[in-house]
């Protein structure tokens, strides 16, 4: 069932050492999943999200981008769009493995892609 | 009699998990969303799963006619509404909404005359915008008491097509405030599977889901929301903690005049909590500062 793909991914990305949330948003901005601790940082930082992710999106369809990254004080988020509706944010530990989280992060946008699509 | 904690199935496929059992009895419930996004199914398949059951049903219409209604329930496979309106199990009342721009009383009787004496009714008021617009205070304060005397009769569904609002004091207000429970239909249009999802905004009064649910439209089937195990799980009361609570109740009872009321909070905090963490740390809590 594709709700339980897409809950099953979120679950493996988050296990990821180094990853501390990953929420899959619809491109307006709702979250339709989230895989967060109640650490008030990452609230935080969603609060901000959720005001910035269609805006941030519609940049990045203007310039190309296939992914953008913001650096806050303890924290990093990629931004990746999934598919057409859907967009994966992951917050890291600026000093995690970078590459085996971008492997991680690009797995899980393709079974996203696979389950939504 | 309004019975507050009895609750009616509304009939959506998925949905009664994700609002603690169904609709509380004799409540105003808005269906609010954009066209398109299956209000009036919403309502229709509300009305049947009643219907089909013994029950009575209304249906006031603000667009459609008799005709067109039933024409769109073949087309849904909802073929037995034709049935419950000529056994006058279902009565349905068609009206303009430009011709009721003041919500005047006579609607209510209107409905109260529709409405068989001390039975139970579903309502579907679909589509409650125009009526709902333009509403000045003195209006506003009629529509609620409108809405307070549905609830006496019965549990009823109103559809509301989502209205973008430009200028804050122009008037186009969409009295959700007014409702015990807002459910949100959205449609996005990229062909995918998050493309029309629910959301529930508000169910005063009773545990709920708070994420976004995708549903799809089937035929023969109406609205079927899709939400994971995880999803249920989250509004399903646990016992897991049960030993934690006794405690937490036992403790209180020896606590003076406040022991009594704050039993009674632990009692239904315990029936309630589907939370995965233990309650422990919020009950200490509780009980160190209602102690002071």
């Amino acid at each position: 069932m594709h709700i339980k793909k897409l809950e099953d991914t979120l679950d493996d990305l988050y296990e990821t050492d180094g990853i501390e949330a990953c929420i899959l948003y619809r491109i307006d901005g709702i979250p339709i999943a989230v895989r967060a601790s109640n650490d008030s940082s990452i609230l935080n930082i969603m609060f901000w999200l959720e005001k910035q992710i269609s805006h941030v999106l519609r940049n990045m369809n203007k310039e190309v981008l296939t992914a953008t990254t913001f650096e806050f004080k303890n924290n990093q988020v990629i931004i990746t769009p999934s598919s057409r509706s859907t967009v994966l944010v992951t917050i890291i530990d600026p000093e995690a493995h970078q590459q085996l989280i971008s492997i991680e992060i690009a797995r899980a946008k393709s079974l996203i892609n696979q389950c939504v699509s | 009699m309004i019975y507050l904690d009895e609750r009616i199935v509304t009939g959506i496929y998925g949905l009664d998990n994700l609002l603690g059992g169904g609709f509380r009895k004799n409540t105003i419930n808005i269906i609010n969303g954009g066209i398109g996004v299956g209000k009036t199914t919403f309502g229709l398949q509300y009305l049947l799963y009643g219907l089909n059951r013994g029950e009575k049903g209304l249906f006031v219409s603000f667009e459609m006619t008799e005709k067109q209604i039933l024409r769109d329930c073949k087309q849904l496979g909802f073929d037995e509404i034709e049935d419950h309106i000529k056994k006058g199990n279902l009565k349905i009342i068609h009206l303009f909404g430009e011709d009721l721009i003041f919500p005047s009383l006579d609607f209510i009787e209107m409905i109260r005359e529709s409405l068989s004496e001390d039975e139970h009714h579903r309502i579907l008021i679909d589509p409650f915008t125009h009526y709902s617009m333009f509403l000045n205070e003195e209006k506003r304060k009629s529509l609620s008491t409108i809405f307070q005397n549905l609830r006496e009769h019965s549990t009823t569904v109103i559809t509301l097509e989502e209205v973008k609002v430009k200028e804050p004091n122009n008037g186009l207000v969409t009295p959700l405030y007014l409702a015990d429970t807002v459910l949100h239909l959205h449609y996005l249009g990229f062909g995918e599977f998050f493309d029309r999802t629910i959301r529930v905004v508000k169910h005063r009064g009773s545990k709920h889901g708070d994420g976004l649910y995708p549903y799809k439209i089937e035929s023969g089937l109406g609205i079927v929301v899709i939400a994971s195990e995880h999803d249920i799980e989250k509004v399903t009361p646990t016992k897991e903690f049960d030993k934690q609570f006794k405690l937490a109740i036992e403790r209180s009872k020896h606590m003076d005049k406040i022991g009594k009321i704050l039993a009674k909070r632990f009692e239904l905090l315990r029936n309630n909590w589907s939370h995965k963490e233990s309650p422990e740390h919020i009950l200490k809590m509780i009980l160190d500062s209602e102690n002071k």
